[in-house]
């Protein structure tokens, strides 16, 4: 039990995904202007994560090698359909906000990469967790991104606070492409600090 | 010839099945996916080319009442050598049929664009246009919605040319957005041929 806690955990901190394997970085750069959004975002990449691992690692024995990555991307791809369907049918606005980038799942390497390098390998229950630890590491990661990007670049929190404005004068670059790249780096840089104090 | 065999075996149950589940949930989600379009996006449109035929911006609560009463009268008509059936929108001033406006797409730079175009039921001009669906890039496609763009097409008669500058018409097209500003352009101009053929049907349903 404790190697399942083990697959969990991991992706909350030592591989959390944006931070530390520097993976997914095109949906954590365009949709994390605001909170909501990035939360949005991380939840429909766990759904995908968790559904896809739990797949991919069942069929693990049935998927030969020479073919393996198109099946993966058959059974991703699907999943992210889903996703999209039940988003239009039931989150309207945040399908609406995350346009384009929920199809985009498809091609999220953190997705190809956990079926890839542990799910195929991996029992159901291990691939399971691991999906799922990843998958809440990277919505963390997206709406912690997100949440300083909103804050500090346009003054809002509407995940939390709704339309309150807390800076009058916002620092509009953070909203900005460039400005997503540099709020990625400060957090990178963060972390690497809390690294080295706690080792 | 087994190992090819079965990597084709493989791959293609999997494809069949997934398509076999997404057509089925596709069933399951179409119907509210489809009233969600109507409410977010079709009628605030048709709201869009109200607020041009009355030249002035709504508040959200008037915006609200219009919206609804254009959701409670918009018409579904069978159109005469048209296979599927059209839904249309009127829009009234001074209580009386004033302008409809029916749905048509371009081919965008992402995708099908929609656009909600207007007709005043009289003179056959153009009153406005409302954006309803499109994928256009973030930030340049996606600037076709703003005012600046879509007002030009307000009042514009049978003497103007619909399609962009660039292609020898009468829009300017939004800088950056070429594609999808043809896109608007060839959808309008659609609509517009659309609402030709059509428009004694239509003036008789709406007069009904």
């Amino acid at each position: 039990m404790t190697s399942i806690t083990k697959e969990f955990t991991k992706g909350l901190w030592a591989e959390i995904p944006l931070f530390r394997l520097v993976l997914g970085l095109c949906p954590a750069l365009a949709v994390t202007t605001s909170a909501k959004d990035g939360f949005g975002m991380g939840l429909a990449a766990t759904f995908v994560l968790v559904c896809s691992n739990v797949l991919v690692s069942a069929l693990r024995k049935v998927i030969p090698n020479e073919v393996r990555v198109a099946c993966f991307i058959v059974i991703i791809a699907t999943f992210v359909v889903c996703v999209e369907m039940l988003m239009k049918a039931y989150f309207f606005e945040l399908s609406e906000s995350l346009g384009l980038f929920i199809p985009l799942i498809v091609v999220n390497c953190v997705i190809l990469g956990r079926a890839e390098a542990f799910a195929r390998k991996n029992a159901v229950l291990p691939s399971l967790a691991d999906g799922l630890g990843m998958g809440v590491g990277f919505t963390i990661a997206l709406t912690v991104l997100a949440a300083i990007r909103e804050f500090f670049g346009a003054g809002t929190l509407t995940l939390a606070f709704g339309d309150t404005v807390f800076l009058d004068e916002p620092f509009y670059f953070l909203q900005q492409a460039p400005g997503a790249f540099v709020a990625l780096g400060l957090l990178l840089g963060f972390m690497n600090v809390v690294n080295r104090l706690t080792r | 010839m087994g190992k090819y065999f079965n990597m084709i075996k493989v791959l293609a149950l999997i494809t069949l099945l997934s398509g076999l589940a997404l057509g089925g949930l596709q069933q399951l989600t179409h119907e509210k996916a489809e009233n969600n379009i109507l409410k977010f996006k079709k009628i605030p449109a048709v709201a869009n080319i109200y607020e041009a035929v009355e030249g002035k911006k709504l508040g959200d609560k008037e915006r609200e009442t219009v919206e609804n009463n254009l959701l409670a009268e918009k018409l579904l008509v069978e159109l005469e050598g048209e296979e599927e059936p059209t839904l249309l929108f009127v829009i009234k001033k001074d209580g009386k049929p004033f302008a409809v406006t029916l749905e048509n797409f371009g081919a965008g730079f992402g995708g099908d664009l929609g656009v909600m175009a207007g007709f005043n039921l009289e003179t056959g001009d153009l009153v406005g246009i409302g954006i309803t669906t499109l994928s256009e890039t973030p930030g340049l496609g996606t600037r076709v919605t703003e005012e600046s763009f879509t007002m030009q097409f307000r009042g514009m008669g049978p003497d103007k040319v619909l399609k962009v500058k660039k292609d020898g018409g009468d829009i300017d097209a939004v800088t950056g957005a070429t594609i999808s500003s043809q896109a608007v352009a060839e959808a309008i101009s659609a609509a517009k041929e659309f609402y030709e053929k059509h428009k004694e049907q239509i003036a008789r349903e709406i007069g009904k």
